[in-house]
């Protein structure tokens, strides 16, 4: 008796240590970790799951592919997320072959139940499920997901909209916000009856499903998180070598994409430090073994969680900032047209395509659990409710029958110059930094050659 | 601790970074041409020439030792300031920002001119405006009675060094830092507008390689006793060392002359331009302070504020009186 006692004692004691070995040193993977719920008697060993959130990013990347069929009965099926569904994206292809084929192989969910309900101010005011299924609705009207006529590019309103209104908003919003509170999804309990995992190591796995990195995403450059997602590197994706990428672990998704794609400028660390606070949060409640989590250790846990808001509010503002440089400079291309009196069909599709998602993140960045007030109030009033047309005209609103109404559009100069605004206030406010597309980092550089004056000297 | 580490570093920046005036380099370089001049045009040995530029009477007098403390203490006023004071890029980014409402102008407007030649322009346009901009701000430096009162702190040196370039009030440090920022943000706003991203500054070492040339052709002895003068033609494009050492003129007919900084065009065309004339017949400074020699640092810190209190003082004092006879007039007038 002793002895197996002595045996037990040398293995959890070298167990700790080769744990904590492994926590030390060199990229970490998130996951597997051990069940911890008092009086689970299953055979489950691993409490990470997080199947419905990665249903919800095929169904995204499906739902994104299809605007441009104009099928509102197909776009409602997955954005209702219904059974037997194919998966339309992303799909295997040469050199990059994907485990599943179908969204249930991956695991079940809708992107319906998850939206924002909140008003939508920079849409006329409709609520979040509204805001998408119009959206969805008008897309069905046009011709490939866009629509000359108002400028308004669906396919890029829809998916970066929805981006906002379900991962981001139910990420930080919900799991990493309501549920994080003391007293909901308690660490002494199964996050619902029968369930292996609890309430908060459940929660906090669903928040790192809906942010899209890969398990093993720690372990790669950004460049290499960029060319998963791009389905470039196999080598990178295929974590387990198994020679297929499975969608569950080894797929990088959405904000973890835009992330991956800032961060290889070499400017910022955005992926890696929001993968790193996942697991850093994760660990704190996993090293709780069931029981609720004391003073310190929430407090250690918040800290991760405000890391991730903050940065995943930091990666949206990097794109509002990047596409507003686009659209400025669409603009400019725009206006080079038609003072020759050229054909402006292209430059034209290109400059829709660019405030579509500068507009799609505008609004994603609106769903996060802050109020932006003054912020949120100038940009949506800056980048307007439509693009400025050709003919200055532009969409201001919309009638309580879905029509859109158009009035006179803000001057070209104003518009144009509003993208520039758009730029300074994404850094006034959020600081961001890898800040591509800056129309404004030439005048910076050259300050900082020219140096300021400032020794009092008299000539 | 880590301000005074700060600190150390930006008076030590002072003579090892290329932009700055007394970069030890350029302090080499006007004692080389300090000694040229007084052997090959003064006709001195040597080692009389090098006795002169070295002279112990100069560099360890009342007035030159106040130059030195005013330098240390200048650095961290500033040091502190600066980061308050409204920067270059802030301006430049609101008159970008102003540009695009302008009608007749369009960004990039000129952006296929050759880079080498927008370069030069630039580079040109950039030294031009802050030159002359040094200028105006110099005269009003002395036109304004409340500007004077700050100046005034420059020009109570009574013998010139290199440092007394330093010889500023913190107030005027700070009029001439917002000038900089400004004809800074000017050029570059205007330029980048325009040109878009091809603009770029022609530099030697990262500075501006007219001031450099400025520099190397030995602006640091416009400050100091060594008066050398240029052809007469020269000195109607460039002010030269004399030229400023006689701005510096205790004598009537030298006040209000040449407020140059490099050119001396500006002086030229708006009528304050003075040739040089021989350094030994000047007597530097002010007359207050030439009477009483006084370099204490307590007046030429307060003293300024105190005389502009006073100035306001007396201009509110004229304008009640006058309201007060206006108005008795009036009474005058009704009573009649
Ligand atoms: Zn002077
Ligand atoms: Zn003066």
């Amino acid at each position: 008796m002793k002895k197996i006692l002595l045996i037990a004692t040398a293995l959890v004691f070298s167990f700790g240590v080769s744990k904590s070995f492994a926590d030390g040193h060199g990229p970490e993977v998130y996951g597997p970790y051990p069940i911890t719920l008092k009086g689970y008697d299953g055979d489950k060993t691993n409490s990470v799951k997080y199947t419905g959130q990665m249903a919800r990013q095929v169904l995204h990347d499906s739902l994104k592919k299809l605007v441009k069929t104009g099928d509102l009965e197909k776009m409602m099926a997955y954005y209702n997320g219904e059974d037997g569904l194919e998966i339309i994206a992303p799909k295997s292809k040469d050199g990059f072959p994907v485990m599943q084929t179908m969204v249930s192989e991956i695991g079940s969910g809708n992107l319906s139940g998850k939206m924002y309900k909140g008003a939508i101010p920079g849409w006329g005011g409709l609520t979040g499920p509204e805001t998408l299924e119009h959206m969805m609705q008008k897309a069905s009207e046009v011709e490939g997901g866009f629509d000359p006529d108002t400028g308004f590019d669906y396919t890029q309103l829809i998916s970066k909209f929805a981006m906002g209104a379900v991962f981001y908003n139910q990420a930080v919003n919900n799991y990493l916000g309501k549920k994080m509170k003391i007293g909901e999804k308690p660490n002494n309990k199964p996050y619902k009856d029968g369930a292996y995992y609890t309430g908060k190591e459940h929660s906090w796995d669903e928040a790192f499903g809906y942010w899209g990195a890969p398990a093993h995403s720690l372990t790669l450059s950004a460049e290499e998180n960029y060319n998963v997602a791009k389905m470039k590197d196999l080598a990178a994706a295929d974590y387990n070598g198994d020679g297929v990428v499975d969608l569950y672990s080894e797929m990088l998704y959405a904000h973890a994409y835009y992330a991956s794609s800032y961060d290889k400028g070499g400017k910022t660390n955005y992926l890696a430090t929001v993968n790193q606070a996942f697991i850093d949060g994760r660990k704190v409640i996993r090293d709780a073994g069931g029981r609720n989590l004391n003073f310190e250790e929430r407090t250690e846990m918040l800290a991760a969680r405000d890391t991730i808001r903050e940065n995943w509010q930091k990666v949206i503002a990097e794109s509002v900032f990047k596409y507003a440089g686009s659209t400025y400079k669409d603009i400019v291309a725009l206006e080079t047209i038609m003072e020759a009196n050229g054909d402006t069909t292209d430059a034209f599709r290109k400059y829709a395509k660019h405030w579509g998602e500068l507009k799609g993140f505008a609004l994603a960045l609106q769903c996060g659990p802050e109020n932006l007030g003054e912020a949120a109030v100038k940009m949506n009033r800056m980048m307007g409710f439509g693009p400025v047309l050709l003919n200055a005209s532009q969409v201001v609103g919309v009638q309580s029958n879905g029509n859109f109404i158009k009035d006179q559009a803000q001057d070209w100069g104003e518009f144009k110059l509003h993208m520039l605004k758009i730029q300074k206030l994404m850094v006034d406010e959020f600081g961001v930094t890898a800040r591509a597309n800056d129309q404004l980092s030439a005048m910076e550089d050259l300050a900082s050659t020219m140096g300021s004056s400032d020794s009092a000297e008299n000539d | 601790m880590e301000i005074f580490s700060e600190y150390l570093i930006k008076i030590g920046n002072q003579f090892i970074d290329p932009k700055k005036r007394v970069f030890v380099a350029y302090i080499a370089i006007s004692i080389i041409i300090a000694l040229g001049w007084f052997i090959l045009n003064r006709k001195l040995s040597l080692k009389k020439a090098i006795k002169k530029i070295f002279d112990k009477k100069i560099f360890f007098s009342k007035s030159a030792k106040s130059d030195y403390k005013i330098f240390f203490i200048n650095q961290l006023i500033m040091m502190i300031v600066s980061p308050l004071l409204i920067t270059q890029l802030t301006i430049a980014t609101a008159l970008y920002f102003y540009f695009h409402s302008i009608d007749w102008l369009s960004v990039g407007m000129f952006k296929n001119t050759l880079p080498i030649i927008v370069i030069i322009c630039f580079t040109s346009f950039q030294f031009t405006l802050d030159d002359f901009s040094k200028y105006i701000i110099h005269r009003f430096m002395h036109r304004w009675p409340i500007l004077w009162s700050l100046h005034k702190v420059h020009h109570s040196a009574t013998v010139l060094t290199p440092m007394t370039v330093f010889r500023t009030h913190p107030l005027e440090g700070i009029i001439f830092s917002l000038r900089s920022s400004l004809t800074q943000a000017v050029s570059i706003s205007s330029f980048i507008f325009l040109f878009g991203n091809s603009v770029d500054l022609l530099t030697i070492l990262g500075v501006n390689i007219f001031v450099f040339l400025f520099n190397i052709f030995g602006s640091n002895l416009r400050h100091s006793h060594i008066g050398i003068r240029y052809w007469r033609w020269v000195e109607y494009i460039f002010i030269s060392p004399a030229q400023h050492q006689l701005h510096h003129s205790i004598a009537s007919e030298h006040h209000d002359k040449n407020f140059g900084a490099a050119l001396a065009v500006w002086d030229w065309l708006f009528g304050s331009l003075h040739h040089s004339v021989e350094y030994e017949t000047l007597e530097l400074g002010i007359e207050k302070n030439q009477k009483d020699e006084t370099h204490n640092l307590k007046d030429l810190y307060i003293n300024p504020f105190i005389e502009i209190k006073n100035y306001i003082l007396r201009r509110l004092k004229k304008l009640r009186n006058k309201a007060y006879s206006i108005n008795i007039k009036r009474r005058i007038f009704h009573e009649n």
